[in-house]
């Protein structure tokens, strides 16, 4: 077996959004309380659609966007440029 | 695949109450659907020669040995997910096949607290981190499937609420369905929204209920008093390469995603010697509205996409050109995981044999499909003919 890097940026390929808050545990809401969030796969170049979190400043923006690698922990997050994910 | 099976025969089927019944647990449910089985076949406990059977959480088939009677005959336990009832069907046919039984039962039963499915990470193999990101999420896979379905194939959201609005139509026509009241498409659409583009009256709820079958050789069933219906081909699947399932953290490869459905349909039909335009009446794994139209396609009865104009015209009402779900499914039957897949042969064997009342599909049918899917990427189904 051997180890493939995966690009930092890739399309999102399908989302949804969580509109209520998953029951905890096992979620952790963050500090300030638990806001609706995109959730999907991003297509990378390697051939695997990596499940994760997504940011965005307009749900109806994820649609096949560009997204790129903002956090790896506690699962992978994507940003869109918008949202500050490098452009 | 061996030419041409043993011919098995179903010569009973038999349900408890599905919904919520306070005070009667998922054991009981199975007994009163294995009874109504008997009494169906015109069989008692003691003609059984093999049973397979289970419940997701409700208890060891087993063990209902000490109410149903010490026969002492193989009793096998089941756990397949959504797909426990059908493994157990097809263990059962497996069983009359391999001449070693001549009379088989199928049991699964389930009785789902509110709010049920507490998946934890761990036991999925996967991260602590996943269920802290808010992923153990069962809805999000079917509502991310649905929406890139929906964009790709041009299915819009009023036909998702059409078919939620068919299940509770057809529920309200099934007197033992749980939800038997007509929901209006409005109503549905603008449900609270769960994960989009899917609303709250558009998913399954966990519920409650039992269903059994009983299959025999023709031989046994020829000396049967019974209305037999011929099982003309059983086959359950699980996933292949690049599948996309719950609980998925990446999905692999860069094609379209495998459909294990498609792979048990596929095999049903090859086994039986028939093909999805044959079929008169179809049960297909509604565990939200969006599954029963991808499962339209999966299973192969229309092209992806076809199911717009389908379903705008009406083709999967009691009526249409292929009605699905005629018992209102799994929207308005509930989910007990164990059971469902098993009431969905009820309701063929049912409709098959022209018993289906207020819900009988007209035109006497001849042919019947059932499909379950579940996690983490299990499927089976059945074709079934009228005598």
């Amino acid at each position: 077996m051997s180890t493939v890097e995966l690009s930092r940026s890739g399309q999102v390929w399908g989302h949804t959004v969580q509109r209520f808050a998953p029951k905890s545990p096992p979620y952790v809401p963050p500090a300030d309380g638990f806001v609706p969030f995109a959730v999907g796969y991003v297509e990378l170049a390697e051939g695997v659609r990596v499940e994760a979190v997504l940011d965005c400043v307009d749900f109806d923006e994820l649609t096949g966007a560009e997204v790129s690698l903002v956090a790896t922990s506690p699962v992978p997050r994507f940003a869109t440029a918008n949202a500050g994910g490098a452009r | 695949m061996s030419a041409s099976p043993t011919p098995v025969a179903i010569v009973g089927a038999g349900l408890s109450r599905f919904g919520r019944q306070p005070g009667v647990s998922g054991r009981e449910m199975a007994l009163q659907a294995i009874r109504s089985a008997l009494d169906d076949a015109g069989l008692t406990w003691a003609d059984v020669d093999a049973a397979f059977g289970g419940s997701d959480g409700s208890g060891l088939a087993d063990t209902l040995v000490s109410d149903l009677g010490l026969t002492g005959i193989p009793f096998t336990n089941v756990k397949n997910g959504c797909a426990t009832g059908g493994s157990a069907l097809a263990s059962a046919v497996n069983a009359i096949r391999s001449g070693s039984a001549d009379v088989a039962l199928a049991v699964g039963f389930d009785k789902h607290p509110r709010g049920a499915f507490d998946p934890r990470p761990e036991e999925w193999g996967l991260p602590v981190g996943y269920g802290e990101a808010g992923l153990m999420v069962t809805t999000q896979f079917f509502a991310i499937k649905i929406a890139r379905y929906m964009d790709r194939y041009g299915i819009t959201a009023s036909t998702l609420a059409k078919v939620a609005a068919k299940a509770y139509r057809n529920g309200a026509r099934n007197e033992n369905a749980w939800r038997r009241e007509a929901i209006s498409e409005e109503v549905i659409a603008t449900a609270d929204m769960v994960n989009d583009p899917l609303t709250r009256y558009m998913f399954c709820s966990p519920g409650e209920g039992g269903a059994a079958i009983i299959v025999a050789s023709e031989f046994a069933a020829s000396r049967l008093a019974a209305r037999p219906v011929r099982l003309l081909a059983v086959a359950a699947r699980t996933r292949s390469f690049g599948s996309f399932e719950v609980f998925s953290p990446a999905i692999q490869g860069l094609d379209e995603p495998s459909s294990v459905s498609a792979a048990a349909a596929r095999a049903a039909f090859d086994e039986a010697g028939v093909g999805p335009d044959d079929v008169d009446v179809a049960q297909l794994q509604d565990t939200e509205s969006g599954a029963e139209i991808m499962h339209m396609a999966e299973c192969g009865f229309c092209d992806h996409g076809d199911q717009e104009k389908w379903i705008a015209g009406g083709e999967t009402e009691i009526g249409g050109r292929l009605p699905v779900n005629t018992d209102g499914g799994c929207l308005a039957n509930g989910e007990p995981i164990g059971a469902s897949g098993l009431r969905q042969v009820h309701e063929v064997v049912t409709q098959l044999r022209g018993e289906g009342g207020a819900r009988q599909v007209p035109g006497s049918p001849r042919l019947g499909f059932t499909h379950v899917y579940g996690a983490p990427g299990i499927s089976a189904c059945t074709v079934l003919a009228r005598e």
